[in-house]
Parts: C-alpha cells; sequence; structure tokens
C-alpha cells in the first residue's frame, strides 16, 4: 500500500503543483469549450434575429385587391413588388435565385371574380408560390407568407362563401385541449441531461484520462524517469495501481469541473433553451447518486487503465496519442449511441463492456434499471478494469516493453 | 556480498537492429556465462570497453533486466525470487535512469526515501548528510530541468544513496562530470566501501579503474576474461599500468576468435 501512495501522490504533486497544467488539463478546456458554445449561440441568435426582423420582398403576379387587405389587416409587414408582365416575371425570379427577393405569389387573373362567381364543379383557382429553400430569408417568407398567411387568407375567403366556417370544418385537433401532456414528472425531469449526460460523462472521463495519462507512463518511458521507479523496492503492480488511481482522480475532478462549468454557464450559452427548465432540471434521489457515484468511479477505474494499457506499450507521448485515438473514437461512438437509444433496451446491452456503463448511466437517471442490471454493469467494469490493470503490471515486468 | 553464477544475457534483435548490426542472427549474447563475487569492504571495478557487457551486468543485478540464464544473489536474496527485497538493499545509479525533471532534488529525495519506507526523522538526517557532502543544498528547491549536468548527477547519487544501502551499484558514475564533482564522487564511494558497504561500478576509464577499484573484472564480449587485484592483473600480463594490461587482455580475446 505504501508504493501505491506514494506513486499516487508523487503523481497528483506533479499536475497541482505545476500551474500550467492545472490550467492546461482542468481549466482550459472548460475555458474553451465554453467560449465555444457561447459564439455559436451568439452567432445562431444573431442570425435567427436577424431573419425574424428582415423585410420580406415578396413578387405577386394578379394581386386580388382582398390580399393587400388581408395582409394589412393580418399585421404582416413586407415589400411588395407587382409582377405586371411576364419579363418581370422573369425578374423576380432571377431575384428569389440570387437572394435578392424572398418569395413571388403567382394568382390567377381575375382571382377575385374568380372565388365569388365560384360555382360547385368549377376549376378550383390555383395560387402558386416560388422560393428559395438555399436563402434562409426566402424560407422564412414561404414559411410565414405562403404556408401560413395564404392558409389564413383561404379560411377568410371560405367563411366568406359559406358564412360560417364551421360549417365545413370537420374536426379540429387540440383547440382547447390543455391537459394534452400525460407523463411521469420525475421521468421527464432531466429528460435532455439523462440524453446527453452519459455522452458527456463517458467522453469527459475518458478525455482527462487521456492527456495525462499518455504522459505519465510512456512520457516517464521517453525521458527515463520510469526507470528510476522501477528500480526502488515497490511492486510493479503498486507503480501501475498507483499511476492508474491518480488518473482516476485526475479523470473525475476534470470531469466534474467540465460539467459543473457547463452547467454554471449553461444561461450564458444558451439562451435560446428558455422553457426547456424541466428537461434540463436533473431531480436525483439518493439511490440514484449512490448508483451514479460508484459507476463513476467504475468507469474512471477502466477508462484509466485502458489509458495506462495503451500508453504502456507506447515508446514516446506522441505515439501513444496516436494509440489511444481509435479507442477514444470506440468512446466517442459508444457515447453516441446511447444518445439516441430507445425504450428500456436489451438485458444483452448490459453484459456489452463499455456500452454496458453508459447504457446503466442512463437508465439510472431514468428509473428504469433493475439491481441486477446495475449489478452486471458494475462489477464487469470493475473486473475489466482489474484485468487490464494486470495485464499492464505484467507488461511493466517486460523488459522489451519498457525500453529498459 | 554479491555473487554472479554463470549469469547470460541474451537479446533478441528486432530487424531493425539486426540490419544495424549487420547480422542475420536475432539473438545478441550480451553476457556470456559470467561469475563473479564481490565482497563488502571493497569497490569492485567492471572494467571493458563500451558494448562489452558492463552495464547489461549491472542491470541484471539490479533486477531491471532478467538473466536469460545463471544466477545473481545480493545479500543472500536471488534477483529473480526475491527482486523487491533486493532493490531495498542496493542503491543503482546509471546515465539512463533520470529524476523527473518536473521535481526538485529536494522532493525527489524524500519521494524515493518515501518509497524505500525510510522514517522521515532519517531521511531528514540523510538529506543533510548527503546534501551537505555534495553541495546540494543550493539548488536542493530548484526544478531538475534547470540544473546543469553535474547538478543533475549530484543529486541523482544523493536520491540513490537516501537509503543507505549496503550495495552500492553505479554505472560510470563520473561520465560527464567536470574533474571537482568526480573527485567528490569517487571520494564518496571510497567512503562507503571504508563504511564497510560494497561498491560495484562500471567504467571504461582505465585510470578511474586503477586508482579507485579494489578489484578489477575486465569484461570483454561479455565474458570475464580477467579478474584480481590491480597488482594481480599487472602481474598476470607483466603490463607497467591497467590501459597496458588492459590492450594485452584485449589482444589475447580478439586472437581467440
Amino acid at each position: 500500500m505504501n508504493g501505491i501512495r506514494q506513486i499516487f501522490c508523487k503523481e497528483m504533486a506533479r499536475i497541482f503543483r505545476d500551474k500550467k497544467m492545472v490550467f492546461s488539463v482542468f481549466l482550459l478546456p472548460v475555458i474553451v469549450m465554453v467560449a465555444i458554445l457561447t459564439i455559436i449561440n451568439n452567432l445562431a441568435g444573431q442570425m435567427q434575429s436577424d431573419i425574424e426582423s428582415h423585410r420580406s420582398i415578396v413578387w405577386v403576379q394578379n394581386e386580388p385587391e382582398s390580399f393587400r387587405a388581408f395582409l394589412e389587416a393580418a399585421g404582416l409587414d413586407c415589400d411588395m413588388e407587382t409582377v405586371s408582365s411576364p419579363e418581370d416575371n422573369e425578374k423576380a425570379r432571377a431575384q428569389i435565385l440570387e437572394g435578392d427577393a424572398d418569395l413571388l405569389i403567382e394568382f390567377p387573373e381575375d382571382f377575385d371574380q374568380e372565388i365569388a362567381a365560384f360555382r360547385e364543379g368549377d376549376k378550383v383557382p390555383q395560387v402558386k408560390t416560388y422560393y428559395n429553400p438555399s436563402e434562409e430569408y426566402s424560407s422564412q417568407a414561404y414559411q410565414t407568407i405562403s404556408t401560413g398567411a395564404l392558409e389564413a387568407y383561404r379560411q377568410t375567403l371560405l367563411a366568406g362563401r359559406v358564412g360560417n366556417a364551421d360549417a365545413v370544418t370537420v374536426f379540429t385537433v387540440n383547440s382547447d385541449n390543455d391537459e394534452m401532456v400525460i407523463q411521469d414528472d420525475e421521468k421527464a425531469s432531466g429528460q435532455a441531461l439523462g440524453m446527453m449526460l452519459p455522452y458527456f460523462i463517458t467522453i469527459l472521463l475518458f478525455a482527462g484520462a487521456m492527456g495525462i495519462g499518455t504522459d505519465m507512463i510512456a512520457g516517464e518511458k521517453e525521458r527515463g524517469t520510469m526507470a528510476s521507479l522501477l528500480v526502488a523496492p515497490v511492486k510493479r503492480s503498486s507503480i501501475v495501481l498507483g499511476k492508474v488511481f491518480a488518473l482516476m482522480t485526475v479523470s473525475g475532478i476534470s470531469s466534474i469541473i467540465y460539467v459543473g462549468g457547463m452547467v454554471a454557464c449553461t444561461p450564458f450559452m444558451m439562451d435560446s433553451m428558455a422553457g426547456m427548465e424541466e428537461a434540463l432540471n436533473l431531480r436525483l434521489d439518493p439511490s440514484q447518486i449512490v448508483m451514479l457515484g460508484l459507476l463513476l468511479i467504475a468507469l474512471a477505474f477502466l477508462y484509466s487503465a485502458v489509458v495506462a494499457l495503451v500508453s504502456v506499450f507506447a515508446r514516446t507521448t506522441k505515439e501513444a496519442g496516436t494509440y489511444i485515438m481509435p479507442a477514444y473514437m470506440l468512446v466517442l461512438v459508444v457515447g453516441l449511441l446511447t444518445m439516441f437509444r430507445m425504450g428500456d433496451g436489451r438485458a444483452a446491452d448490459y453484459y456489452i463492456p463499455f456500452y454496458n456503463s453508459a447504457v446503466a448511466l442512463q437508465t439510472i437517471l431514468s428509473h428504469e434499471i433493475t439491481l441486477a442490471q446495475y449489478a452486471v454493469t458494475l462489477g464487469e467494469t470493475l473486473l475489466l478494469g482489474g484485468v487490464l490493470t494486470v495485464i499492464i503490471a505484467r507488461a511493466f515486468n517486460n523488459e522489451k516493453i519498457m525500453a529498459l | 556480498m554479491i555473487e554472479i553464477r554463470d549469469l547470460t544475457k541474451v537479446y533478441r534483435l528486432n530487424r531493425k537492429q539486426m540490419a544495424e548490426s549487420h547480422t542475420k542472427n536475432p539473438n545478441k549474447t550480451a553476457v556470456d556465462h559470467l561469475s563473479l563475487t564481490a565482497k563488502k569492504g571493497e569497490i569492485y571495478g567492471l572494467l571493458g570497453p563500451n558494448g562489452a557487457g558492463k552495464t547489461t551486468t549491472l542491470r541484471c543485478i539490479s533486477t531491471i533486466i532478467k538473466p536469460t540464464s545463471g544466477e545473481i544473489w545480493v545479500e543472500g536474496c536471488e534477483v529473480g525470487k526475491e527482486p523487491e527485497a533486493v532493490r531495498n538493499r542496493i542503491g543503482f545509479l546509471t546515465s539512463d535512469i533520470k529524476l523527473d525533471d518536473q521535481f526538485d532534488p529536494d522532493y525527489m529525495f524524500r519521494f524515493f526515501g518515501r518509497l524505500h519506507r525510510v522514517p522521515e526523522d532519517v531521511i531528514a538526517r540523510r538529506r543533510e548528510e548527503l546534501f551537505d557532502y555534495f553541495g546540494i543544498r543550493e539548488f536542493a528547491h530548484k526544478k531538475i530541468r534547470e540544473l546543469s549536468t553535474g547538478m543533475k548527477q549530484k543529486a541523482a547519487i544523493a536520491v540513490s544513496l537516501v537509503h543507505d544501502p549496503d550495495v552500492v551499484i553505479f554505472d560510470e558514475p563520473t561520465n560527464g562530470l567536470d574533474i571537482i564533482t568526480a573527485r567528490s564522487v569517487t571520494d564518496y564511494l571510497r567512503k562507503l566501501r571504508d563504511e564497510g558497504k560494497l561498491v560495484i561500478i562500471s567504467t571504461h576509464i582505465m585510470s578511474e579503474a586503477q586508482k579507485l577499484c579494489d578489484r578489477i573484472g575486465v569484461i570483454i564480449d561479455g565474458r570475464k576474461e580477467a579478474e584480481g587485484t590491480l597488482d594481480e592483473i599487472l602481474a598476470r600480463t607483466g603490463a607497467d599500468d591497467l590501459e597496458d594490461a588492459f590492450f594485452q587482455i584485449y589482444a589475447g580475446r580478439k586472437e581467440e576468435r
């Protein structure tokens, strides 16, 4: 135990005595992530408000008097251009293509008269609209005017024709149903976090161990400092465990800082998330906290062992960085899979290494995991971490692997 | 005491190493059936050219690498069976083993003292003694990466001796040191010898071996070609000094091959 403790303390001191390392390992990633998300959110918000404040340029052919009056009554503010010749029509289409105009509406000639004189069996007049889905302004104009205002205009004309629009309404959907949402509040709370947390936690735990872990083992080999530990009277397994536990601690602390930092900065980063408070508000009961805590410790142990295993076979930190990328990609994919996972899942999911822990994190949050499934996941994760630690300790005894 | 019985160490070469060595034989014998005994209260020198197998022998004694065959006993402990016990009894220093340059000599000294389970008060006492002797005090709190080669070597020597080992194994201890630092190191090795400890060094510097070592083992191509006190080796070869004696032994070995 003395060897494990001394190696652990030395590794901790190596990190926490170095202010630059503390900053680069624990703070810089959070600052960068928060800055990037804030910038993205601001840019997206600016783009959205720009689109919303944009005054649509709409070309109208054969504009009926009732339509202009309807638009004014509906309060739709847009620049109307009149198409009075085929050349104007071509011009309007060219402007839409170039993004200089947003929408072209073609009414049939004498639209108002056709509507007024309509008899059953007559051909139904058709209004054609043209827009450019590649242009944000044009798409917005299409949404607002073509699918929104024209539909309302149609309902207005219909009401004028039949006297009472309700007479031709077959049914409405949820027009006065305030109780349409039926859900378990406990399950719904933190739904968004429940989906995202396993993804972030698995990635952050691994990423936290990755940078330091490669330096802790491959770096020591490269610098020739590992040999000084190997001539000390401690078991190889003690050196390995000391380093793996140190890695666990670093990855755990960095994950807590990352998650905490992101949660604290969420209001600045995502002002567009208004209305999602319930989905972001995670409520955990004591049993969930215990289950999550134990599983996260086991997961940090496994990931640290993976990073250490990869590092021990590398001769340099650069080589270790290359070797570790496939493992990191695997963790990313596992995290993504759980994000799009539906329902309780199969029992077999809890037997698949790495994937099971991400699934378990998710189902702990949604109260769907059984005690047996949790035990299998926790046991397997610890067992796998233990097996990897034994392999690393064996590798430490191999003079070729240790480049002695 | 150290007793080496019929030690052989064979390295397996990879293709690149075979190409670099211009050989098709994947096995390289670094140490070939070497036997020797070094006793307490003496400085035993392994003398030989580069690549003779001196460092490999010392690394086998220190349990860093495993012998292919043969036995090595250190103070009654066999290196393969009780590696931790062996490591606790020796102080080992080689240029390949470096101190973590993110720390200062003071931290490294305390760290290795604790790894050797040396009580804190003893660590403090040893620190006073060794830091004073090697003049480390003035740079004890400077990061090792900021130290000169000589300072690093002094710090490494002090750290390797923190637990006051009975057996001191130094691989080319004065390599790269200025003459003053080198002298302080050799003087300290004599002091350790006088205290009754066993000191084994490897060197290819004849004058160092001649002045420092009580007994010398000449190793060429992994085999011990001669062993004895300086006078015994000179008498055997009829040479006037160790350098001439070494070249006679070396020439004899090459003729045999």
